[in-house]
């Protein structure tokens, strides 16, 4: 009971903050922060909770951004359509690559997801007709949420994010119900001893493949609401470097923590945009965060707020404890 | 396709092809001994090109400036070695690599914050300027240089590891470092000069692709997924492996990028990718 009312308590903190946020960073800030949020509680799943690091994420970011950018662009696609497009085939991308990469372990499932990663990069780079290759891909509009009597534009910065905020919510809702149910918990089985979870008789890899394509659909998903945000796919889209930003932003939040990908996230967003307002080099702020996490902080900003919870405890509680002894 | 135009494409695969092998070789050492993957190696391997070109200013020549880089960066990795990486021996492996993901990014901007954020050109030493006349063409002297130079200084690291005691000790931490320090080694400084080792081999082909390719602070961005790809390719910690996978996928790059060149940098990731899954022990690895 006290398990339940805690986690309604931080639920209700997760709304509130959202609601707060656009208060303190600018709306476009803030809806990138929910964007890069779902697509690190998606690595999240299968990287915290089940053990498999993937350093290719930016590979379904990158194609859901294209595929929402395209069927927007040229088939004049509504929004629900749009989303639904990118969210399926990231899914399906990561369905044949996941089937692939998870016959391997370790370092070579890290590099399979990698190199898929580099490779559908230089495609995008150099299929230019299609993706714009270095230059971007333009004019991706925003349609308006058409659904049934309702009718709600989304041109204006507020009004997008408060659609990112939601979507966003509900997918955090989504991912909180698959990591509390049998399937989250065989995947931490996994995590924990893949063996032991195959000796008692579970299809070891059929449960790693459905999270790695689960994962799929939400970063192809996000990558049409970034899509959608400045009208534009990048190419950095779907480059080794956003797969990198999005394993940061789950590290340094914090590992097989539903809310540490969403710290790590509103963290990296807000500090870079804090900080390339005044200087450019905010690639070596990163590396030295990451460094000082890798070294002292493994738990991420989880394991600090934990940390500082407990050394609060520990000075209210001192005085009682000395009564106590004497 | 031309007989000319194809040897010149076969000869420019292999002058990348060599330091591809160089490279790999470097991060096959420290994969294969401390069981890291070493997201730094790009950025050591452009710091390489930068300490020579910094040392040539400094008026120590481009032969003495190779030396002063191959060392710089030897230096580098053994600190990166003793004061970061060594923590992290008894956690999890994905932590190390992290470690120098973020130390690469560091050393990356380190570069542009001392020598700005374009590049330069570089002349090879003047001995070495112009071409040799092949028959077909006339192919520049320092990529000839090149080839020579690093298949011997590759050709070398082989016959140490495989040849001397040394080399024995660094095949023993590899096989086994726990049964390797019973025996009575010092794994910890085994591991520190292993580091130190890979990364010097990764600033001399920085170093030695300076004159051919110039200077630029993303050039380690640019080869570091490559030698991973070599890496995987020649199969994990295998020195041979990795020299013949260098080569390959030097040569590669090189026809494809004559034949059809928008598909020639995906291509190098569809063969590693293949390697994988068709021989995931690599092409000469056994494990």
């Amino acid at each position: 009971m006290a398990d339940r009312g805690r986690a309604l308590v931080r639920l209700v903190a997760l709304v509130a903050a959202v609601a707060v946020l656009p208060l303190f960073v600018r709306p476009v800030v803030a809806a990138e922060i929910w964007i890069f949020a779902i697509a690190a509680m998606a690595l999240n799943l299968i990287f915290g909770y089940t053990g498999m690091l993937s350093f290719g994420q930016a590979t379904f970011f990158g194609i859901g951004a294209y595929a929402g950018a395209l069927m927007m662009i040229h088939w004049q696609a509504p929004l629900l359509l749009a989303l639904a497009g990118g969210a399926v085939l990231g899914a399906l991308t990561a369905a044949v690559l996941g089937y692939l990469c998870i016959q391997r372990l370790g370092i070579y499932f890290i590099m399979l997801t990698f190199g898929f990663n580099q490779m559908f990069f230089f495609i995008a780079y150099k299929w230019t007709d299609l993706t714009g290759g270095e230059d971007g891909l333009p004019g991706v509009p925003r349609p308006p949420l058409a659904l049934g009597p309702l009718h709600l534009p989304l041109n204006t910065a507020t009004r997008y994010y408060l659609f990112v905020a939601v979507v966003f919510l509900l997918l955090f809702y989504a991912m909180k119900r698959i990591v509390d149910s049998p399937l989250g918990l065989i995947c931490r089985s996994i995590r924990e001893n893949p063996n032991r979870a195959a000796a008692i008789g579970y299809d070891v890899k059929l449960y790693k493949w459905i999270a790695f394509t689960i994962a799929g659909a939400f970063t192809g998903l996000a990558g049409v609401l970034y899509a959608m945000m400045y009208g534009i796919v990048p190419l950095e889209a779907i480059s080794w470097i956003t797969s990198g930003d999005i394993v940061f932003m789950v590290l340094i939040g914090g590992l097989g923590n539903l809310y540490g990908p969403l710290l790590g996230a509103a963290g990296l967003k807000w500090l870079s945009e804090a900080v390339s307002v005044v200087w450019q080099r905010w690639p070596l702020i990163l590396g030295v965060a990451l460094v000082l996490v890798v070294l002292y902080l493994r738990g991420g900003l989880v394991e600090a707020l934990a940390r500082l919870r407990e050394a609060l405890a520990r000075r209210r509680l001192r005085p009682r404890v000395r009564e106590e002894s004497a | 396709m031309s007989v000319s135009l194809l040897s010149w494409a076969v000869l420019n695969g292999l002058v990348t092809g060599v330091i591809y092998a160089l490279t790999g070789v470097g991060l096959s050492i420290i994969l294969g001994l401390l069981n890291i993957p070493n997201f730094a190696h790009g950025a050591l391997y452009a710091l390489g090109a930068y300490f020579l070109y910094a040392a040539a200013q400094a008026a120590l020549g481009f032969w003495g400036g190779l030396i002063a880089a191959a060392l710089g960066v030897a230096l580098l990795g053994m600190a990166i070695e003793y004061l970061g990486l060594r923590r992290l021996y008894g956690v999890h492996p994905d932590y190390a690599l992290l470690l120098t993901f973020g130390l690469s990014l560091i050393l990356t901007e380190a570069t542009i914050f001392v020598w700005g954020p374009t590049g330069f050109t570089f002349q090879p030493p003047l001995m070495l300027a112009g071409g040799v006349n092949l028959g077909v063409m006339v192919y520049p002297k320092y990529r000839l240089m090149i080839m020579l130079a690093t298949g011997l200084l590759v050709l070398g690291c082989w016959l140490f590891v495989e040849r001397t005691k040394y080399g024995a000790i660094i095949r023993a931490g590899i096989e086994d470092r726990d049964m390797a320090s019973a025996l009575g080694i010092n794994i910890r400084r085994v591991f520190t000069l292993g580091f130190a080792a890979g990364a010097a081999l990764a600033g001399i082909g920085g170093a030695l692709m300076l004159p051919v390719r110039g200077i630029a602070p993303t050039m380690g961005v640019e080869i570091m997924p490559v030698a991973f790809v070599v890496v995987v390719l020649g199969g994990l910690g295998s020195l041979p492996g990795a020299i013949v996978a260098g080569l390959l996928v030097g040569v590669f790059q090189s026809l494809m990028t004559a034949l059809w060149a928008p598909g020639a940098d995906a291509s190098v990731f569809a063969l590693m990718t293949l390697g994988i899954l068709l021989r995931p022990q690599g092409l000469l690895g056994q494990r």
